[in-house]
């Protein structure tokens, strides 16, 4: 029954989106006319060991990786834009075809240096968060997830307030190109955790700045962000047992543990383009303050990771990719005793490698396979709740995802 | 033995078979081609509706209104771009010399502002009748067409 509801939501969708292409097609040449965009994608995950992103391990693999969305934007004067794209998907236990507003806004551009836009907004973090979801805009069917972990999907992509945009620019040196924004995200808790009673972000605020130097093709940046979390949860019996065990629960504990984690974080980017060619390389930190009514020590933990990606078009249906990757979830986690000081969910090296053929001009398909040394980008959930330590150290995915865009 | 006598000015049919299957896996062959397909290209034209009072424009400036960085001429006039179709060699010849990007790096910036919610591309336009009537039209509107195209109703616009 499942399967025909979601067979029945993918017809529903490619339909709309057929008819949409249509009413584009007609409106191509009416500068002013509403503009509609879609893409439907349908990916295919096996991993040689651990559950990575979905039920992958098994022998058929996951095909729990769909994404479809479809946008209208309609220019109301010269100045003033306004947009909306619904957006649904499904990657493992994420989604589930649930649809959303993914993002609206109000635009205006009153010069070509200052623009405001209001609603809800794509983050403008590192050189491709904004583009997560957009896989016809890259190479990779996953973004090195050292700096764009598909997981943290709800936390990281967008933003529900203000932003101030524009491009200056810098005659000989280039130009600049700023993004300042602030406001807060709505998300739904139960997409975080069932245990969860409550959780809200007080404030989110942000900015990137991108230097697009005077040598064409190369731009340099950064972007730092600023947040806070906030939530509550009924632990388990099992847990409770356990907190109570370690004297943890406080004297007031009425059954619900409350919880704020400020975070800072932020990002330094480069990239340079030139032709096919694309070179980029990102390098991020993030600082966890986690503050809760436990009876436990201040916690702080500080978090890195980094890639190095590279990819060329060989020709105008062919184009090969490689990033290299790396993430630590802790780096001033202290050394633990035993005979191995660096334990496998302490990192998580990535070796990628992809092959995007634009079969038509609407129409492509990827091929990608991962080398994975550690644990740390895993989830113990998916994984029968094992603790990371347990997992396999070396393991592989292949990706397969085609997408269908206009 | 009379195959591998070495014969000056001819390869051996077996060493020109390896020869262009190494260059495909290393993408030397593309860009010969490329570059052969390059020389063969039509030039493209840069027009403008008749009411444009530039003469000439900067290269780099018109790659901008193309990437929709700029939004206004400097006689305050809203800038309207228009492309050809990703296939046509005009688009191609003018992608590589103004944008200095591949059709299909373009292409995938524009992808990317369509779904992240930033912008939506120049309409791409079948044909250079199609851009002539869009340029003719539109009194912001900047285009180009293919070296052959007759110019009627619009400016050429050169490109320092």
């Amino acid at each position: 029954m499942n399967m025909l509801r979601e067979n029945a939501k993918r017809a529903v969708c490619g339909a709309l989106l057929l008819t949409s292409a249509r009413a584009a097609a007609q409106q191509a040449e009416d500068p002013s006319a509403l503009q509609v965009h879609g893409f439907v994608s349908q990916g295919y995950i096996k991993t040689t060991r651990n559950n990575y992103l979905a039920p992958s391990a098994r022998a058929q693999g996951s095909v729990d990786f769909t994404e479809v969305g479809i946008n209208f934007t309609k220019p109301l004067g010269d100045r003033l834009r306004v947009g909306i794209q619904f957006f649904a998907h499904d990657l493992g236990p994420l989604g589930n075809y649930a649809p959303q507003a993914d993002w609206y806004y109000l635009d205006y551009r009153f010069f070509d240096w200052l623009g405001v836009r209001a609603g809800k907004t794509k983050l403008p973090w590192g050189l491709y968060n904004e583009a997560n979801d957009v896989d016809a805009g890259r190479v990779p069917v996953l973004l090195p997830q050292s700096v764009y972990p598909v997981a943290s999907r709800e936390f990281l992509f967008a933003q529900t307030g203000g932003e101030l945009y524009g491009d200056l620019p810098l005659g000989a040196a280039g130009s600049l190109e700023y993004r300042l924004y602030g406001g807060t995200i709505f998300l739904n808790s139960t997409d975080v955790s069932a245990q969860l009673k409550g959780f809200g972000v007080p404030y989110e605020a942000g900015a990137r700045l991108m230097w697009l130097s005077p040598i064409e093709g190369l731009q340099l940046g950064g972007s730092a962000q600023a947040l806070r979390f906030d939530f509550s949860f009924s632990p388990t019996p099992e847990q409770q047992a356990k907190y109570q065990m370690a004297g943890q629960l406080p004297a007031d504990y009425a059954g619900v543990i409350s919880a704020k984690i400020p975070i800072k974080l932020w990002v330094a980017s480069v990239e340079y383009q030139k032709e096919g060619l694309a070179l980029a390389a990102e390098y991020t930190r993030s600082y966890l303050h986690y503050q809760t009514n436990l009876l436990l020590p201040e916690n702080k933990i500080t978090n890195a990771g980094g890639y190095v990606m590279a990819s060329y078009q060989v020709t105008p249906w062919f184009t090969p990719g490689v990033y290299c990757s790396g993430w630590f979830p802790d780096i001033h986690a202290k050394v633990p005793a035993g005979p191995d000081p660096h334990p496998r969910s302490s990192f998580q090296h990535d070796i990628a490698a992809t092959l995007r053929y634009d079969l038509t001009a609407n129409w492509l398909v990827k091929v990608e396979g991962h080398y994975m040394h550690g644990t740390a980008g895993l989830q113990s959930a998916l994984n029968d709740n094992r603790p990371l330590d347990s997992l396999a150290k070396d393991w592989g995915v292949l990706l397969v995802k085609t997408t269908g865009y206009f | 033995m009379a195959g591998s006598r070495f014969v000056p000015g001819v390869v051996p049919q077996r060493r020109r078979v390896a020869f262009l299957v190494l260059s495909m896996v290393l993408g030397v062959a593309p860009g010969i081609e490329r570059a052969a397909r390059a020389d063969a290209a039509p030039e493209f034209r840069v027009i403008v509706h008749p009411s444009n009072p530039l003469q000439a424009a900067d290269r780099g400036y018109l790659a901008d209104a193309f990437l929709k960085k700029v939004s206004r001429w400097e006689s305050g006039e809203t800038i309207r771009a228009v492309d050809l179709r990703p296939d046509s060699p005009a688009r191609r010849r003018f992608s590589e010399s103004v944008l200095k990007r591949s059709v299909g790096a373009v292409r995938s910036y524009w992808q990317q502002r369509i779904f992240s919610g930033r912008d939506v591309p120049p309409p791409e336009l079948e044909s250079d009748e199609s851009v002539l009537a869009f340029v003719a039209k539109f009194p912001g509107a900047v285009g180009y067409v293919s070296g052959a195209a007759k110019l009627s109703g619009v400016r050429e616009l050169s490109v320092k």
